[in-house]
């Protein structure tokens, strides 16, 4: 998020944090958690449990305020906490498949007079969700979030290689599952 | 699809990640490779589909708990703090009576070591060996004393 010539920086508001002062806490809270929240959406499908994986991320960011070494930026530590609570929320819905698998927060597709652009929204947020977990992960980091190839290798501590192949294998399986839009 | 040998570099041709010099050779090669250019092609419509996706807004209830659970930061982490350091003195507790439980346990079962066996061979030894030249020297005291009085 953009900062006023005025505004503390995110790592300084760490250190404030770290001294006691909630009030740096809050300022956090408000710069990233909407990008947050947005990207929690898309890795875990349903709005409830996104706020569920993002307020674990901030309690986790509090716990671990001491431990950050600030070697990266509070963003991309953010973005790390959060792809571990979402993978540890699938991980939890495959233990406990209560619910549906598939996550879909999305209504059946409509032939009414929704239109083609809901259609078009509701086999995206599909497409998505079919997508195996890492697949995901490297889609929603580079497309929605727009991540470089190293920031995504930072965040999710693999090689840059790795992310490269995943994003290959992903974009792949889109075209395939989108196939009636590319055309 | 395509299968050319540019396939896996086209990714990150569109993602903008290749040095000037691989961004070049990329293009020359998608001028002339049709399957290259309709991959291309793919790629760029599904970033845009996907830039199509609605950006959900959190709710303010849902904000409005994030921001609580900074108020409760850091009376939670001490709290949990505390709970941490009496488990681990529990632990070092535990751990200290069952070594010295263990200690004694040993201590019991184990061998007897070798000065213990010479001087319990000692005093065995000293039990069963005949009356020493000290107490045959008090018989004879004893005797004559005896053989006075009689006298």
């Amino acid at each position: 998020m953009e900062t006023g010539p005025l505004s503390p920086t995110d790592h300084e508001l760490v250190s404030r944090a770290r001294s006691g002062d909630r009030s740096a806490l809050h300022t956090l809270v408000d710069r990233h958690a909407r990008s947050l929240f947005t990207l929690a959406v898309r890795l875990v499908g349903q709005v409830a449990d996104a706020e569920d994986v993002l307020q674990e991320t901030f309690a986790g960011a509090f716990r671990s305020l001491a431990t950050f070494r600030e070697q990266s930026s509070v963003k991309t530590w953010l973005t790390q906490i959060l792809i571990l609570q979402a993978a540890q929320y699938h991980r939890t819905r495959l233990r406990h498949p209560a619910g549906r698998l598939d996550g879909l927060d999305v209504p059946a597709r409509s032939d009414g007079p929704a239109g083609p652009a809901v259609d078009l929204r509701l086999d995206l947020g599909s497409a998505l969700l079919a997508l195996c977990q890492e697949h995901r992960e490297v889609i929603v980091l580079r497309e929605l979030q727009g991540m470089s190839y190293d920031e995504m290798a930072l965040v999710l501590k693999v090689p840059r290689g790795t992310v490269e192949s995943r994003l290959f294998r992903a974009r792949r399986q889109l075209q395939h599952l989108l196939k009636e839009y590319l055309l | 699809m395509t299968e050319c040998e540019y396939a896996d570099r086209l990714n990150a041709y569109y993602d903008g990640e290749l040095s000037a010099a691989q961004r070049a050779k990329v293009e020359a090669h998608v001028d002339t490779c049709p399957a290259c250019a309709a991959e291309l092609d793919r790629l760029r419509k599904l970033g845009s589909l996907l830039g199509n996706l609605p950006r959900p807004a959190i709710s303010e209830a849902a904000l409005a708990r994030l921001h609580r659970a900074a108020d409760l930061w850091p009376t939670a982490s001490i709290r949990r703090m505390a709970s941490a350091l009496a488990a681990i003195a529990a632990l070092v507790l535990v751990t200290c009576l069952v070594a010295l439980w263990r200690q004694d346990t040993a201590a019991q079962a184990r061998p007897a070591q070798p000065w213990e066996l010479a001087a319990e061979g000692r005093r065995t030894m000293l039990d069963a060996a005949p009356p020493a030249a000290e107490e045959q020297l008090a018989s004879l005291v004893v005797q004559d004393l005896s053989s006075r009085e009689d006298q």
